[in-house]
């Protein structure tokens, strides 16, 4: 090869390095740039490739003499970078990249100094072994490390109050009481805050805050999507997720028996109903559906879903062609999706099991409340339990065969490829060991969960921490892959996932480790003095404050209220919604208003139809579970604003808030009003107001007290059943609008 | 996979600087700074969607965006094809096929003709098929466009690249990046409203009006067609209005008190939604009360009054631009005409024709009527074209097309009655002013008064724009 490095170039070149900078890594200084400028032609996709020239395989790079280690000047790729010659200059115009910045072309000359050496993409790569100096907590270590090397300091811990509100709602979505509040604060214990961990993981409803963000990932839906949408019966699935969460059942386990739960030795009835999860796909039964095509589009769904979830990889793209970026070549795509190709289901066929209600609960939770306070409205009578029909994974008994789909085409199966046997993602560990069988979903979920693959693990406790921090230490968390965001903390990733995998898969220990560090505790007051250092709050100088997700803006409430159930588990219920729900559906939905304590369930069990869900999930952001979703996005609208205010959802919450701050408090209502006030704010807020927002509530009670004092029908149009007892229709009625207001705060919908 | 992206941390950054108290900094002052930050609009973070001016002297004030989701086929509307019609049921020709990219078709598919009539329009000829009578009425006032093409040949993906400039979801939509750089100038209606109408709503959602990382001030706010634009409305049993003014002013307050302790400018972007709340509470109601509309307006866009329509929704669209809204987008399903159950192209593709045609045509007439379209730029057109190709399939239908298909836009500042760009003998790809869908932004930028090169946003570490580092804006449709 010639070489066609100019003299311009020796000349600039400096002799030798005037400070001795940190070595070039490939990871960190190198493949972001030749991914962003120079895969799209060089890399892994052979149908994009020009000049047959790789630049992500060291080997290829090397061989092709455009990178000579040790010798800048005699590598062609330094010649490219920086040529002004229009025919040689890379990347070239019509790639429409930015050529690379003085500054960059500096790096990749230090980088073939320094030998040139590649590492594979970090997020595939062992994980690292890492230490701590004894008596620190793993997390604090890592944090406070790279705080020190910033020269920031870290935001003093929260306020009790707060931080007891924080781990209530990351822990287990609901609110603590006064009561509960006034413990944690007043405890001298030194490990009162350990204490109160342990007893919210222990508690049932910790199942169902972590298991509604698995069922994210799930896509569960209480429909089959598509336009005529009709009803399914996949809560059985749901009680089998908050019951093995509660259970702290094994990460390992957790996926082996989802994915796989019907090809173990003699399957439980609780194991077959763990491979609901892959039967939450869509179906269409719309007459004249081709099966066959629905059939295969669930399989690509699972593909996919398998991917996001287990792995953070978007291999939805390799579904149509090879991976731009990514080393997920099309023919792995199909090898992947070969495992899922077998199922016995097709379209509105396949598998199901009955399940009666409560029948997948080792320790029977709680079915209703408990009758401390007396029910709103008559209840209904005893109801049988309910048994649902779960949809379950099978296989036929001989497979398919498998070939690459053109462009994702179930039509044009590419015979000429040849035919797929089951594999996994080559670029990620351990290989599958050979075997004689055909491979089937349950070498797939073995591989995931092996603990030589460093991916699951990295992507399942990035995914936890982003639910604790409103970001993962990797941003991206959905995408893993070269076009993701590198970790902001790599070390603790690693050290943390290590520690998960360590620890048995145990999720509840990983989530104690988190929420048991300092970095978690602190205060999410805002820094000013990071406005330029870190203004995103990257390095975790604080903690952030986060808007509620959708089902925990309506069970905040409830429980803020007194109103909220807390039966777990079983069908799916119907409280009151809007009319008019159904103008963009084929269909018009059954919604048989539920009555009694049912209108008053966690959210997450509302019935959820994918096509037109219950409208407080949109308006607060919540999916539709056509696909699986791993991260929901958090917007902050007037619609939110015109929800809380006026849902009469909500203002049966505020009448909820007041008669219960009545019944705690009795007395001269006048007299209370202030009290009365403040004890509203704490049930809600889980502090005391300070004197700005006393002042602001008792000003607007004051108002209007008197306004309705002079308007009782208003005031009375105001007041629920129990609130009409009252002795003061205008006092009660305050305290509902004082109430409402305290609910429409931005704390209320808040984790601080 | 994963529909959406990073909008938690974006308020943060962007209002980052925003310390305990300081709520009426304007960004432009706190960017300033910034190097390579090129035009930052000056966004005042407790009235971001105040009315800004743009970088340079601009055409469009407003933008109504009617998206034709599922892509209607530009070859039985706009684009007529003898020699298609006379190869039906041939093979491709080969020259045709080669170096061409295709969604989906493999090559046993055969040529489809349409079995539309064609006749031939306006002072600039254009081609319109029977399908689109009343767009016969408007061919000399708009600009059509025959050589789009984009890049993407899903509907999701397609129709997020044609909103966002990017194929998965996490950029801000074209009505973001508008609202963004420009605010609005209604102050008791959203800036950016969209509305939906057809058998279902567009595939990828909400993500379609996303504000990605820009600000959530910035994104789409749907409407419902019919009744209360908007959920919940209507205040509880015994809010009088001024008892609601009360309400609200103590949300306020109590706001304002908690932000000053602890800083979160997120916050204000609160304070800023609940007073939209209560302002709308009057205007939406006012906005959708088409007693005051002539039977004549009615009739010319074929709406009826208490209806959820099409047609509803472009008069809808007006009322939205007179009242001060920037960004109007509707969607209408579904032209997804493969030849499937819902899908055929002959009856269900006659009824979206009908559906969409004649109201189309009147907002076009309507806003010239009332001196509208000189400052109101409107965009027809899908997410991508459909095939010469027939699809094998029960009935007749076509696949999806990316190499070239029809939209046109209309109004301030693009030429009236021009025919822009040539495709093919067969419609496969363009052989003239091709416009690509970053050309089309660059273009729709340019007349809102923006070097779209240049109206920039920091993420990340680098800066972002609505076309990426493509673009080039069409000056041969400017008037």
């Amino acid at each position: 090869m010639r070489i066609r490095a100019t003299s311009l170039v020796l000349l600039l070149a400096p002799a030798a390095p005037l400070c001795a900078a940190p070595p070039v890594e490939f990871n960190r200084d190198i493949r972001p740039i030749l991914s962003d400028r120079c895969f799209y032609c060089h890399g892994p996709d052979e149908k994009k490739q020009k000049a047959d020239l790789r630049l992500d395989i060291r080997e290829a790079a090397l061989a092709a003499e455009v990178i000579v280690p040790g010798k800048p000047d005699e590598s062609e790729l330094i010649y490219r970078i920086t040529t002004h010659d229009e025919d040689d200059a890379m990347p070239p115009a019509k790639a429409k990249k930015p050529r690379l910045s003085p500054d960059e072309v500096a790096l990749f000359r230090r980088w073939i100094e320094e030998g040139a050496e590649y590492q594979g993409h970090w997020a595939f790569q062992p994980l690292a072994a890492t230490t701590v100096s004894k008596g620190r907590h793993p997390v604090d270590h890592f944090i406070d490390q790279r705080l020190a090397q910033e020269g920031i300091k870290a935001s003093p811990k929260a306020d009790r109050p707060i931080l007891i509100r924080r781990a209530y709602l990351d822990l287990v979505g609901l609110l603590p009481t006064p009561q509960q509040v006034r413990t944690f604060v007043d405890d001298p214990r030194p490990d009162a805050y350990q204490q109160l961990v342990d007893e919210l993981l222990a508690s049932p409803h910790y199942g169902e805050r972590w298991g509604r963000h698995w069922l994210d990932g799930a896509r569960y839906a209480d429909s089959d999507g598509y336009a005529p949408d009709g009803g399914r019966q996949m809560w059985p699935y749901r009680d089998w997720v908050i019951n093995a969460l509660n259970n702290d059942m094994p990460f390992d386990q957790f996926t082996i028996e989802q994915l796989a739960g019907d090809l173990l030795p003699s399957p439980t009835k609780s194991q077959l109903v763990a491979t609901g999860f892959h039967r939450n796909t869509l179906i269409n039964s719309e007459g004249g559906s081709d099966p066959e095509q629905f059939r295969v589009e669930a399989a690509i769904d699972r593909t996919n879903t398998t991917g996001a979830v287990w792995l953070g990889l978007t291999a939805g793209c390799a579904q149509c062609h090879t991976h731009k970026f990514d080393p997920l070549p099309h023919r792995e795509y199909y090898e992947m999706f070969a495992f899922f190709n077998n199922g016995e289901d097709r379209n509105n066929r396949g598998a199901s099991l009955d399940v009666t209600e409560g029948e997948l609960f080792d320790n029977k939770p709680p079915t209703s409340n408990p009758p401390a306070t007396p029910p709103a409205e008559s209840q209904a009578p005893e109801q049988k339990l309910a048994t649902g029909k779960v949809m379950i994974m099978r296989d036929l008994k001989e497979p398919r065969d498998t070939f690459i789909l053109t462009r994702g085409d179930f039509t044009r199966p590419d015979k000429e490829a040849g035919e797929l046997s089951p594999g996994v993602f080559s670029a990620v560990a351990p290989a599958l060991p050979e075997s004689p069988q055909p491979r089937t979903r349950l070498d797939l979920a073995r591989w995931l969960v092996h603990p030589d693959n460093p991916l699951t693990a990295r992507v399942t406790v990035n995914r936890i921490w982003m639910r604790y921090f409103g970001r993962g230490l990797v941003e991206t968390e959905e995408d893993f892959g070269t076009q993701g965001s590198p970790p902001s903390h790599p070390l603790l990733l690693d050290a943390l996932a290590r520690s998960f995998i360590e620890n048995g898969w145990s999720m509840k220990r990983l989530h104690r480790l988190i929420v048991t560090s300092e970095t978690y505790q602190r205060s999410s007051t805002a820094r000013p003095d990071l406005a330029d250092t870190d203004p995103r709050n990257l390095l975790l100088a604080g903690q952030s404050r986060v808007r509620l997700d959708a089902e925990i803006v309506r069970d905040a409430a409830l429980s803020a209220s007194g109103l909220l159930s807390r039966q777990i588990g079983g069908p799916g219920v119907f409280p009151p919604q809007p009319e008019g729900i159904y103008a963009f559906t084929q269909n018009r939905k059954g919604w048989a208003t539920s009555t009694g304590e049912q209108r008053n369930r966690r959210a997450m069990y509302t019935f959820f139809y994918r096509s037109a869900p219950y409208p407080l999930f949109g308006t607060f952001d919540a999916p539709d579970f056509q696909t699986t979703c791993t991260r929901r996005p958090r917007s902050n609208t007037p619609l939110q604003a015109l929800t809380i205010a006026n849902d009469p959802a909500f203002i049966e919450v505020a009448q909820g808030l007041a008669a219960r701050v009545i019944e705690e408090l009795p007395g001269d209502a006048a007299a209370l009003r202030d009290s009365r006030i403040r004890h509203a704010f704490e049930l809600a807020l889980c502090r005391p107001p300070s004197p700005a927002e006393l002042n602001v509530l008792t000003n607007y009670a004051a108002t209007t007290a008197a306004d309705f004092q002079s308007a009782s029908d208003d005031a009375i149009a105001l007041l629920d059943s129990r609130l009409k007892g009252s002795s003061s229709a205008h006092e009660a009625a305050t305290l509902v609008a004082v109430a409402r207001a305290i609910l429409n705060t931005d704390n209320f919908i808040t984790r601080e | 996979m994963n529909p959406f992206h990073l909008h938690d941390i974006t308020r943060r950054h962007f209002f980052g600087r925003c310390g305990v108290g300081l709520g009426t900094i304007a960004l432009n002052q706190m960017l300033a700074g910034s190097a390579s930050a090129k035009h930052v609009p000056g966004i005042d973070p407790a009235n971001p969607m105040a009315p800004r001016r743009p970088m340079l002297p601009a055409k469009a004030k407003n933008v109504i965006y009617l998206f034709m989701a599922g892509a209607p086929s530009q070859l039985e509307l706009f684009e007529h094809k003898p020699k298609l019609n006379e190869l039906n049921g041939k093979t491709p020709p080969k020259s045709l096929m080669d170096g061409r990219r295709f969604a989906f078709l493999k090559g046993n598919e055969t040529l489809l003709g349409s079995a539309r009539k064609f006749g031939r329009y306006g002072e600039c000829g254009m081609d319109l098929s029977e399908m689109f009578p009343h767009h016969r009425k408007i061919v000399d006032e708009v600009t059509w466009l025959r050589g789009m093409t984009t890049d993407v040949f899903n509907h999701g993906p397609a129709k997020l690249f044609m909103n966002t400039g990017f194929q998965a979801p996490g950029r801000p939509s074209l009505g973001s990046w508008a609202t963004y750089g420009l605010g609005s100038e209604a102050n008791s209606l959203p800036g950016f409203v969209v509305l939906q109408s057809g058998p279902r709503g567009p595939r990828a959602g909400n993500s379609l009006w996303s504000s990605g990382f820009l600000p959530t001030s910035f994104q789409g706010v749907p409407f419902r067609g019919k009744g209360d634009p908007i959920l919940h409305l209507q205040s509880p049993d015994g809010f009088t209005r001024e008892r609601e003014r009360n309400f609200y002013d103590a949300v306020a307050e109590l706001n304002r008190a908690r932000l000053a302790e602890v800083g979160d400018p997120e916050i204000l972007t609160r304070i800023n939604a609940y007073e939209m709340a209560f302002r709308m509470q009057s205007s939406a109601p006012e906005l959708m009360d088409l007693s005051k509309e002539s039977d004549e307006t009615m009739e010319l866009y074929g709406a009826t009054r208490g209806e959820a329509s099409f047609a509803n929704n472009c008069l809808l669209a007006r009322r939205l631009i007179e009242r001060g809204s920037r960004f109007v987008q509707l969607y209408h399903t579904n032209w997804d005409s493969h030849g499937g159950p819902g899908e055929t192209l002959d009856k269900d593709f006659d009824k979206v024709c009908k559906d969409v045609d004649q109201a189309s045509a009147a907002l076009v007439l309507d806003l010239k009527d009332r001196g509208l379209l000189d400052d109101t730029l409107v965009i027809w057109g899908g997410e991508f074209g459909r095939t010469p190709m027939g699809e094998n399939r029960k009935t007749v239908g076509r696949d999806h097309h990316i190499d070239a298909f029809t939209m046109w836009m209309a109004g301030a500042g693009v030429k009236k009655g021009y025919i822009h760009g040539a495709t093919d003998e067969l419609g496969f790809g363009v052989v003239d002013g091709k416009v690509h869908v970053h050309d089309l932004h660059a273009t729709i930028m340019h007349l809102l008064g923006f070097d779209h090169e240049q109206l920039t946003y920091r993420f990340q570490g680098r800066e972002f724009r609505l076309t990426d580092v493509h673009g080039k804006v069409v000056k041969e449709i400017l008037s």
